[in-house]
């Protein structure tokens, strides 16, 4: 007696009151076959996997259930010979909870999980069969035989053969009658069930749209970052100067009037008007690209690192900038084959721009490494003592970044204007057109850059992604989100 | 040899303020002098700090146009601070250096010297004082 007690409250930890009550219940209710509760048993048998796994390990008892499970047929007759009834509604429960595994498991997971349900039933079953047997027997025979087949019954008595269920007595003759405490209990387990999916549920919906939210958040703030308009915290430090702020407002105006000077170039190109009115509108583009270095030049004494590390651009140009702007010499290059036709003394004009902006930007740049390499000097030969005076050494060779940066646009201004002697106003008209488009695109591939779709690995042999591919990108996103 | 004239009229007019106020002395012309006289001893003469940058990107830029500059470092120069002063004025109170001459002749500081070779009138000045061929 001790000994069943005890492996029966021990198999009573090991297995959560949530398993055991779906099964319990849907055994004792005999084919209330709501969905749920099949899928409940679904999920409790395969939870309880496991569970028979370990009890089968116990020697007390494993070895005759096994032996029990191994031929069904034969039990069946040995135990409940004497009660057809109880045969057929032994079968009838067995089919019934292992019909929802067969259904929904694979073939090994169907015979695990077959044979778990099969020790697990058997757990139950044979003492409710036993009990049954003892009510029958109680019934009709004498109480000598009664009493030696319930002790029959409860010395082969397995898991969840509680105490409750033992003293079911006299009172209960029907298999379909539960007692209060047997309701109550079955009743409490599927409480505690339901409520432990719809944690598990909520906490899972959680997860996910935290994750989703989280994506989202990273694509904006990629996206603003790219537009050079993240005024709360662009840089490492998360602080943007007040000198930093006021140009990129201002840049962002620029741009927008550049689209406005753009639009009015083309229209007056298109619409062959004179000379005079083109050299108006070309002017006035001249006046605008003046205007943008004027500001730069303010902005290069506030917060010269703003400019120079460019984070008032996109960033594709941030990573191709040469001192905080364009190359003079890459616009050339990037014109020469646009500006067809060219007289021979404009030819000879652009090549010596190409060839002059070339050495002038050498030079600088040969200028800015030996700023660079004195500065770092400055900074690494300092004793103890006198490291202060370094640093003020160094203070001073920062302070010629803002002359670099404003001889670099001066030679982009001193190009731009150089152009426009050289060419014609028509010809210049339909350069700055070129220019404006140049650098619109350039400033555009950043956010689509950012706004890519992650996922894909749809490129083509060289790499690109056409744009019909593109289009097929968000739904082959979806896809693999809708498996969550 | 136009520059000689322009030079000598301004020391003249530096040595009557000499003479008639007393003040500022001798060492108001002298310096101005030296430079205008340095300025004139070779085709082209930059006036540098040894250790500033922008002074060396404008070496480079001669350098690597095949010119080869006459430089006076005036930190080395004993009398280099009333040089810087002088070159000061000349510019009209911007930094002192670097500050060019291209056969006698003021060009500038690095913008001046930036913007005459983009505008193409660098090459025919280097030219004509002989410091450039071909």
């Amino acid at each position: 007696m001790l000994h069943h007690s005890n492996t029966s409250s021990f198999i009573n930890h090991e297995v959560s009151d949530f398993d055991f009550g779906e099964l319990e219940e849907a055994i004792v209710l005999q084919g209330v076959k709501l969905n749920n509760n099949n899928h409940e048993i679904k999920q409790t048998l395969y939870s309880t996997v496991k569970p028979a796994a370990t009890l089968e390990m116990f020697p007390s008892w494993p070895i005759r259930f096994q032996q029990r499970g191994s031929s069904k047929s034969g039990e069946e007759s040995t135990d409940s010979g004497r009660s057809p009834m109880n045969t057929l509604s032994s079968t009838r429960l067995e089919t019934e909870s292992e019909s929802p595994i067969s259904r929904k498991a694979s073939p090994e997971q169907q015979a695990a999980a077959a044979a778990a349900a099969f020790d697990y039933k058997h757990h139950h079953l044979q003492p409710l069969q036993r009990l049954r047997q003892v009510e029958m027997a109680s019934g009709s025979d004498s109480p000598g035989t009664g009493i030696s087949q319930a002790t029959h019954a409860t010395a082969t008595a397995t898991a969840k053969q509680t105490p409750d269920k033992r003293r079911r007595g006299p009172g209960s003759n029907s298999e379909k009658v539960l007692d209060a405490k047997t309701l109550r209990r079955l009743a409490q387990n599927r409480e505690a069930a339901r409520k432990s999916r719809i944690r598990k549920k909520a906490y899972v919906q959680q997860l996910e749209s935290s994750r989703i939210r989280l994506s989202q958040l990273e694509q904006d703030l990629q996206r603003a970052r790219s537009q050079g308009l993240f005024l709360g915290g662009g840089v490492a430090n998360g602080n943007i100067s007040s000198g930093g702020a006021v140009f990129d407002m201002e840049y962002a105006r620029w741009v927008d009037d550049d689209h406005g000077h753009m639009t009015e170039l083309r229209t007056a190109l298109q619409s062959h008007l004179s000379d005079g009115d083109l050299r108006v509108i070309v002017d006035g583009y001249i006046t605008h690209y003046d205007e943008i270095f004027r500001l730069r030049g303010v902005a290069a004494k506030s917060d010269v690192f703003h400019l120079i590390t460019g984070m008032w651009a996109t960033a594709v140009e941030r990573c191709f900038l040469w001192m905080g702007g364009f190359r003079p010499s890459d616009l050339i290059k990037m014109l020469i084959s646009q500006l067809d036709p060219l007289t021979e003394q404009q030819l000879v004009g652009i090549y010596g721009l190409q060839q002059s902006t070339q050495q002038a930007e050498e030079a600088l740049s040969q200028g800015l490494d030996q700023l660079h390499q004195s500065l770092l000097d400055a900074i690494a030969n300092s004793s103890l003592n006198d490291s202060m005076h370094h640093m003020v050494v160094a203070l001073g060779k920062i302070s010629n970044l803002e002359g670099f940066v404003r001889q670099a646009d001066n030679l982009r201004q001193q190009t731009l204007h150089q152009l426009r002697r050289v060419l014609t106003v028509r010809q210049a008209a339909r350069c700055f057109v070129v220019i404006g488009e140049y650098y619109g695109r350039l400033r555009a591939l950043s956010s689509l850059w950012a706004s890519r779709p992650r996922e894909s690995l749809m490129t083509d042999n060289n790499g690109e992604m056409t744009p019909g591919m593109q289009m097929l990108q968000p739904s082959h996103q979806i896809n693999q989100f809708s498996h969550f | 040899m136009q520059c000689q004239s322009e030079s000598q009229s301004y020391y003249s007019s530096a040595s009557r303020v000499v003479g008639v106020g007393g003040g500022g002395g001798n060492g108001s012309s002298e310096p101005m002098e030296a430079v205008l006289r340095l300025a004139s001893s070779s085709a082209v003469v930059v006036f540098s700090v040894s250790t500033c940058c922008m002074c060396h990107a404008v070496k480079r830029l001669f350098s690597g146009m095949g010119v080869s500059p006459t430089v006076h470092e005036i930190d080395r120069d004993p009398k280099g601070k009333e040089i810087e002063k002088a070159l000061a004025r000349l510019l009209g109170g911007s930094s002192a250096v670097p500050v060019v001459f291209i056969g006698g002749k003021l060009i500038g500081a690095m913008d001046r010297v930036m913007a005459s070779h983009i505008n193409g009138t660098l090459v025919p000045l280097l030219k004509e004082a002989g410091a450039l061929w071909l």
